[in-house]
């Protein structure tokens, strides 16, 4: 799985906020442009992204292999017809462009996920979003990954107890219910636990920030993202 | 690192309650998303990740209902595996296998969820509450996923829209199930303390 590494590429130097900014444009730019040039262009993008984290293509394609099998379903599927000739070129042909698409979007995604540590998406979130919302937002999301392994856990102690009690004989629907129920009941009782403490610590609206700053490389990656969001804005010139 | 110095501002006992209850309900949904309860035959696994959105919607109304599932998707974006088969980034939110139209049905839908079973902003005690608003409520959700998440798949995987319906038509009657299953909890009494 692709997840943070630290380093010292240009990806890693650059802002969360540039770095979001293109990968949003990217995905926009796609489906304004899903033709073989605008193809052409965005994967161009996405190797130079995968460039500036120091990141290979074929690592990149490796992790996301299951993505791109299930995608790779779609043209054969798009293709098929009820009726002679039972298979039609142009359709598939279609698809597989526009699933080719799906490619420099998760080539950028990659190298952001490579390249930004999760306390710095978090900076920028609540830089983006104003006010008391952009703090609950990046408080919670601050907490959401600390407890996430937590109730991760509690979930498959919970489903390994049903299995120790011999639960897979039941129905799956029962299973579901059950596991549901317990796993439910942990959270709550976890959620009353850190409501607790958040309180005992003096939880504010205005806590001190993560430090965030727009170097001199993140201009060109800003407007480069601003350009790639505005381009579907070209089509209608 | 910069430092503020004004006044500290304390979050209200209503809104840290709130408050917590979206963020575990954001990592259970995180959970969730990585179990699934195999079915006999060809059938689709039975993914318990829809049970985040309805319990959001249930339990936080449409404003907390609606934070819990949008850090679901912010950690996710931001590299936590929290999504199906431990995926994460913002392009698998966008693309995903063409199911990204799905993890933002969750997100609308909760809202959607939480609009109807609570009729306004503020959570009410679910206890008062009648089933068929429930089923209503959990319902609507349901039909907003799928009215986002299909014709996103089209879209993105470039199926026509009737062959992208085909696809996903076997997970409807185990939403629905999903559905029904909710509703027996609350009405069970396993949330009665809340």
């Amino acid at each position: 799985m692709l997840s943070y590494r630290p380093g010292e590429t240009v990806g890693h130097r650059l802002d969360p906020r540039s770095k979001l900014l293109v990968q949003f444009g990217l995905a926009i730019a796609v489906v304004a442009y899903p033709t073989v040039s605008g193809l052409a262009g965005a994967t161009l993008v996405g190797l130079f992204a995968l460039a500036s984290a120091r990141l290979s293509p074929l690592a990149v394609l490796r992790s996301y292999r299951t993505v791109f099998l299930v995608l790779a379903f779609a043209p054969l599927l798009a293709g098929l017809a009820l009726g002679p000739p039972w298979f039609r070129v142009d359709p598939a042909l279609r698809s597989l462009r526009l699933v080719a698409r799906v490619v420099p979007v998760l080539f950028v995604s990659a190298a952001y996920l490579t390249t930004t540590p999760v306390r710095e998406t978090r900076a920028a979130v609540q830089r983006l979003v104003p006010g008391k919302a952009g703090q609950l937002l990046g408080v919670g999301m601050a907490l959401v990954v600390r407890l996430f392994p937590v109730v991760l856990g509690d979930v498959r102690e919970v489903r390994d107890a049903i299995r120790a009690r011999g639960g897979d004989r039941r129905r799956p629907w029962t299973r579901a219910r059950v596991l549901t129920v317990q796993s439910l009941a942990r959270t709550l009782d976890r959620s009353d636990g850190l409501a607790v403490a958040l309180r005992a610590r003096c939880f504010a609206w205005n806590p001190t920030l993560p430090r965030l700053a727009f170097g001199r490389l993140d201009y060109p990656v800003l407007a480069l993202g601003v350009a790639l969001t505005l381009s579907p804005v070209l089509t209608l010139v | 690192m910069s430092q503020q110095h004004s006044t500290v501002e304390l979050v209200g006992d209503e809104t840290v309650k709130q408050f917590t209850m979206a963020v575990l309900l954001a990592a259970l949904t995180a959970a969730l998303s990585q179990v699934s309860i195999p079915l006999p035959g060809t059938l689709p696994p039975f993914s318990l990740q829809p049970f985040g959105m309805f319990f959001a919607g249930l339990l936080l109304g449409p404003v907390w209902g609606g934070l819990a599932l949008g850090l679901f998707l912010l950690v996710g974006i931001a590299g936590l595996p929290v999504f199906s088969n431990g995926n994460a980034g913002l392009g698998y939110v966008l693309v995903g296998q063409g199911t990204g139209g799905f993890l933002v049905g969750f997100l609308v839908g909760a809202i959607v969820a939480g609009a109807i079973v609570h009729r306004g902003v503020e959570p009410r005690d679910l206890s008062s509450v009648s089933v068929p608003v429930q089923v209503a409520g959990l319902f609507a959700a349901v039909v907003v996923v799928y009215a986002i998440g299909v014709p996103w798949l089209s879209a993105v995987t470039g199926l026509p829209l009737p062959r992208a319906a085909v696809v996903m038509a076997p997970y409807v009657p185990l939403d629905l199930l999903k559905l029904g299953i909710a509703v027996a909890i609350v009405e069970g009494g396993y949330l009665a303390r809340r």
